[in-house]
C-alpha cells in the first residue's frame, strides 16, 4: 500500500483514514522509533510511517514478532530519549501488558505513545475488551479522539503530554476512529529525533523489589499531578448552559454520537455538553465544576461503562450525588458498538421524553450469509482437504485445535478443520493439554507463520519439553495474510526491505521436536504421503512438526503479474467429468461450479492456476490449458 | 436536505472500498463535509462488505438503521441484506448480479431480489454494471458505472460536482478504464 498523503506539505487538507492522521501526526511531532504488530483496526500506522520511513529515510519503523516486543523496541529508544509510538489492536495489549505496567514504574525519557485500536462489535476480533481499563490498572493516562475528525489533535496532544510528563500514554481508538476517513489540515513536519542517551540509573530502570517500591510511591503521586493537569486540557471543552440540570458527557467518539443525538432531539444548545477527551484518569477539578448543581448526567462512551464508574467514583467522593446514567443503567446497551439511534433513544428515555418515531423495515426474504472464506487457490484448501483425506483412511480421529489467521476459515464445511479458536498461538498449549486429557483423538495444532514468531514459539518448546506427542502443522504462506500481507520471519525481508529469513523449520529442529518435516502445499500427492508419515509420528507418541509451505494466493498472482508470469488456467474436460461432485463438494474451490447435470465447470475469472483440483480429481479429468510454466510453480512452492 | 446517509455495499473484492473512498473525496472536492466508515479485516475474502458515507455537516460516524438516503451496491443480495438502512422511498441503485455465496443451493432471481426491495418501499434501479464494464476491460469498474448512474439520477448528484468526481478518478488508479466507466453511468437513463 502506498500513502503519498503522509509526505503532503503542511497547509494540505486531506480526507484519509484515522489511523494514517494518527501516523502523519507522529511524523509531525517527531518521533523516531515506531514499532507495532499487525492486527485490524490498527494496522495502517505502521504501514504509513513505513512508507514515509522508505521516501524519507526516517523514522525508525519496524513490524515486531509480536506486541510485547514492539512495545519493548519502543520503550527502550523512550528510555534514551527518543519518542516513540507502539501499534497494536486491543487484545494486543495483553500480550504487551507485562512491559505496560512496568513502564508506568520507570517513566521515560521522552515520548512513549501506545496506540490501542480496541474493536466494539468485533468486526475483526475475538472479544470486545476495553483497554482503557489496563490505564487504570497500569496506571497510564488515557487519550481518546473524539471520532476521526479529533484524532490529529489528539495525538499531538497525547504525544506532547507523554514527554512533558515523562510517562506513558495510551492512545485509544476504536475501530470507527482508526477506519473512518475524515478531512485533516496537516501541519509541518518537524523532523525527527531519531538519537538520544541512556542516563545510567539503575534505581530507576531497574526494577528490583527496593527499587520498585519507590517507584510505586512516585507513581501514585504522579496519578494525582495528572488527573490536575489534565483539568486544562484544551482537548476537553464544555458547551451549553452552565446552569442546566442535565449533563451529557461524550467520552472519546460517544461525544460525536451525543452531540448529534442532542441535536436531534432538539436538546443541543440547552443542556450541558462535556466533550472528554482525556479520560483516564479522570480531569478532577473539571469534573468537579462540571457536576456542580447538575442533578443528572448522561455518559455516552464506547465500550465499558469506564468514564461512568470513575464518575460515580468521584462524585462519591466530591459529596456529590447526581443521578449518573448510561450503561450500568441500562440506558445504552453494554454490547456492541454505538448507534446514533439507540444513543438518541437512551437519551430521551433517561429523560423521560418520547423518542424519535423510526422505521426500520426488514426485508421478509432474507438473504443467505455471505461468510468469508479461503480464497480459490489458496495453499491451506489442499492441506485441510488431505489431513480430512488421511485421517479418514488411517481410521484416526483428529482435534483441530486451530488458531488465528486466514486458516480460521477453514472453520466452515466442508473442511470443518478449526475446533478451536482462542488467541494467537494459543493451538501449541491448548493443544498440549488435549493430549493430556483425551487418548482416542489424535490432536493437531494449525498454526500459520506469523502466528507462530508472534506467541507458538513458546508453546512448541514447551511441548518439546514436556513431550506432548500431537502433530504440530504450521501453514507457511509466507505472509501475515489476514491483516494485509505484512512481511514476518517468513517472508524473506524485513518492513525495511532487508533480507532475512529465520526458517521455521531450523527453529522447529532446535526446539526439539522428534519429526520435522517440510511440504510443498501445492502438491498433492507428495502432501498426502507426508500427512501420513507426520501422523503416523503423532499418533505413535511424537512430537510431530509438518511445515506446509505455498504461497498466498494472492501474493503469487500479484508478483506473477509484475514479473510476468504466465500463470495456466485450468478446465474440466466434459467427457472425463463423472459428476462425482468431489472437487465442488469436498475440496470446495470457490472457483468450481457445478453445472445443471452434475458435471464440473471451471469458472475462469476466478481460477487462479493453482492446479490443486488437478489431483483431487479422480478422473484426471481436470487439466490446464497449455503448458504450466515452471517459474510459476517455483512462485507457488513459495520457496 | 443538508447532509446524505449513504450506504455502499458488494461483495468483498468488488471494489465497495473504492467506490466509497471517491464518493468521500469528491464529497469533500465539492465544498461538502463527509465521513466515510470502512470495515476491513475479515470482510473481504470474498464476504459481504458494508461502508457508511455521510456528506454534509455530519458528526457520527454511522448510518442508522431506517435513516439511509441510498444505498449503491455492486451485487443485489448484498443490496437486499443492507436494505433495513433505508428509509421510506430511499432509493437503491444496484447492480442486477446475483452472486450466491458459496455453498447455496437455492435459486434467488434478480427480478425476485428487485421486487423485495420494492416491496420495502424503496425506489429501486437496477444496473447492468458488470455487463457494461467487461467490454472497458475491467469487471471492477462496475463500481464506477454505478457511481455515475447514481449521480445523475438520484439524491447525490445534488451533494457531488460530477467535474469533482471526475477530478477524484483521474487522480487515481486505473483512472482511464474508471472514467469512462463513471462517464458511461453518468450517461444512461432512467429505466422504468
Ligand atoms: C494478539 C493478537 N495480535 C494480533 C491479532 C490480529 N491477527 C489476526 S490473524 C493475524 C496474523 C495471522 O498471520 P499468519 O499466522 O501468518 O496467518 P495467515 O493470515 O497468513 O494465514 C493477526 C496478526 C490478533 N488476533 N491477536
Ligand atoms: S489471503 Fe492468502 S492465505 Fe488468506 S485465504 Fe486468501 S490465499 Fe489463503
Amino acid at each position: 500500500m502506498s500513502y503519498p498523503e503522509m509526505l503532503s506539505p503542511a497547509g494540505s487538507r486531506v480526507f484519509t483514514l484515522g489511523n494514517v492522521a494518527i501516523a502523519r501526526a507522529s511524523l509531525e511531532y517527531g518521533v523516531g522509533v515506531a514499532a507495532g504488530y499487525p492486527g485490524t483496526p490498527s494496522s495502517e500506522i505502521i504501514e504509513a510511517l513505513g512508507y514515509a520511513a522508505r521516501k524519507l529515510g526516517y523514522p525508525y519503523v519496524e513490524w515486531s514478532v509480536n506486541e510485547k516486543v514492539a512495545f519493548e523496541v519502543a520503550y527502550g529508544a523512550a528510555m534514551a530519549g527518543v519518542p516513540s509510538i507502539v501499534t497494536m489492536k486491543h487484545v494486543g495489549l495483553n500480550v504487551a501488558a507485562d512491559p505496560l505496567f512496568s513502564s508506568a514504574y520507570t517513566g521515560v525519557e521522552s515520548s512513549l505513545l501506545v496506540v490501542s485500536a480496541d474493536d466494539p462489535s468485533m468486526w475483526s476480533s475475538q472479544n470486545e475488551q476495553d483497554n482503557r481499563i489496563y490505564g487504570l490498572h497500569a496506571y497510564v493516562p488515557v487519550f481518546e479522539p473524539a471520532g476521526a475528525q479529533e484524532v490529529r489533535e489528539a495525538t499531538l496532544e497525547a504525544l506532547r503530554f507523554s514527554e512533558e510528563h515523562k510517562h506513558p500514554v495510551i492512545l485509544r481508538t476504536v475501530t470507527r476512529v482508526s477506519h473512518t476517513r475524515a478531512l485533516y489540515t496537516f501541519g509541518e513536519l518537524r523532523g525527527p529525533r531519531m538519537e538520544g542517551r541512556f542516563q545510567r540509573d539503575p534505581s530507576r530502570w531497574a526494577l528490583v523489589p527496593a527499587h520498585a517500591r519507590r517507584r510505586r510511591e512516585e507513581l501514585v503521586k504522579k496519578w494525582e499531578l495528572f488527573s490536575h493537569h489534565l483539568s486544562s486540557s484544551a482537548l476537553n471543552a464544555a458547551e451549553g448552559p452552565e446552569g442546566s440540570e442535565l449533563l451529557v458527557v461524550g467520552a472519546g467518539i460517544g461525544f460525536r454520537y451525543a452531540r448529534e443525538a442532542l441535536s436531534r432531539l432538539g436538546l443541543l444548545g440547552k443542556v450541558r455538553l462535556l466533550k472528554l477527551t482525556t479520560t483516564v484518569p479522570l480531569p478532577r477539578e473539571l469534573i468537579a465544576s462540571e457536576l456542580e448543581r447538575k442533578e443528572k448526567v448522561f455518559v455516552v462512551e464506547e465500550g465499558e461503562p469506564v468514564v461512568e464508574d470513575q464518575l460515580k467514583l468521584l462524585s462519591f467522593d466530591l459529596g456529590m450525588r447526581p443521578l449518573i446514567m448510561g450503561k450500568r443503567s441500562g440506558h445504552v446497551k453494554l454490547t456492541g458498538e454505538l448507534r446514533l439511534d439507540a444513543v438518541a433513544e437512551g437519551i430521551a428515555s433517561a429523560l423521560g421524553l418520547s423518542s424519535l418515531p423510526r422505521e426500520v423495515r426488514k426485508p421478509s426474504l432474507s438473504p443467505p450469509p455471505r461468510p468469508p472464506t479461503l480464497c480459490p487457490g489458496c495453499p491451506y484448501r489442499g492441506v485441510f482437504y488431505s489431513l480430512r483425506k488421511v485421517a479418514s483412511k488411517m481410521k484416526l480421529k483428529l482435534i483441530y485445535s486451530g488458531d488465528i489467521g486466514c486458516y480460521s476459515l477453514g472453520i466452515n464445511p466442508p473442511l470443518s478443520s478449526q475446533d478451536i479458536i482462542v488467541e494467537m498461538g494459543g493451538s501449541l498449549g491448548v493443544g498440549a493439554g488435549l493430549t493430556r486429557a483425551v487418548k482416542d483423538a489424535v490432536v493437531v495444532a494449525t498454526i500459520g507463520d506469523s502466528t507462530f514468531y508472534h506467541a507458538g514459539m513458546p508453546g512448541l518448546v514447551n511441548a518439546a519439553f514436556n513431550g506432548a506427542p500431537m502433530l504440530v502443522l504450521v501453514l507457511d504462506n509466507g505472509t501475515t495474510a489476514m491483516t494485509g500481507h505484512q512481511p514476518n520471519p517468513a517472508t524473506g525481508h524485513n518492513l525495511r526491505g532487508e533480507a532475512r529469513r529465520i526458517p521455521i523449520e531450523e527453529i522447529a529442529r532446535a526446539a526439539g521436536a522428534s519429526s520435522v518435516r517440510v511440504v510443498n502445499s501445492f502438491e498433492m500427492e507428495e502432501l498426502d504421503k507426508v500427512v501420513a508419515e507426520a501422523l503416523t509420528d503423532a499418533r505413535g507418541g511424537k512430537l510431530s512438526v509438518l511445515v506446509a509451505r505455498g504461497a498466498c494466493i494472492l501474493e503469487a498472482v500479484a508478483e506473477a503479474r509484475e514479473s510476468k508470469i504466465q500463470r495456466p488456467l485450468y478446465y474440466v474436460e466434459q467427457d472425463r467429468c463423472r459428476a462425482c461432485t468431489i472437487c465442488y463438494n469436498l475440496f470446495a474451490c470457490p472457483a468450481i461450479l457445478s453445472s445443471q447435470d452434475g458435471k464440473a465447470k471451471i469458472d475462469p475469472s476466478l481460477c487462479t492456476g493453482c492446479g490443486v483440483c488437478v489431483d483431487v480429481c479422480p478422473f484426471d479429468a481436470i487439466l490446464p490449458r497449455g503448458e504450466v510454466e515452471e517459474s510459476w510453480r517455483r512462485l507457488l512452492s513459495g520457496g | 436536505m443538508d447532509s446524505l446517509n449513504v450506504v455502499v455495499a458488494g461483495v468483498g473484492g468488488q471494489g465497495v472500498l473504492t467506490l466509497a473512498k471517491v464518493i468521500g473525496e469528491a464529497a469533500i472536492a465539492s465544498g461538502r463535509g463527509a465521513l466515510v466508515a470502512e470495515t476491513h479485516g475479515l470482510s473481504q475474502r470474498g464476504g459481504s462488505v458494508v461502508v457508511h458515507v455521510r456528506i454534509g455537516e455530519v458528526e457520527a460516524p454511522l448510518v442508522p438503521e431506517g435513516e439511509g438516503d441510498l444505498l449503491i451496491s455492486t451485487e443485489l443480495l448484498e443490496a437486499l441484506r443492507y436494505a433495513s438502512f433505508l428509509r421510506r422511498e430511499g432509493e437503491v441503485v444496484s447492480d442486477a448480479l446475483v452472486l450466491k455465496p458459496y455453498g447455496f443451493k437455492g435459486d434467488l432471481k434478480a427480478y425476485q431480489l428487485a421486487e423485495e426491495l420494492r416491496r420495502l418501499g424503496l425506489r429501486v434501479h437496477l444496473v447492468n454494471a458488470a455487463g457494461m464494464a467487461e467490454p472497458l476491460g475491467d469487471v471492477r469498474a462496475a463500481n464506477m458505472i454505478l457511481l455515475g448512474y447514481s449521480v445523475a439520477r438520484t439524491a447525490l448528484g445534488e451533494f457531488l460536482d460530477a467535474r469533482e468526481v471526475e477530478g477524484v478518478i483521474g487522480r487515481g488508479r486505473g483512472a482511464e478504464v474508471n472514467l469512462k466507466a463513471f462517464r458511461l453511468g453518468l450517461s444512461m437513463r432512467a429505466e422504468g
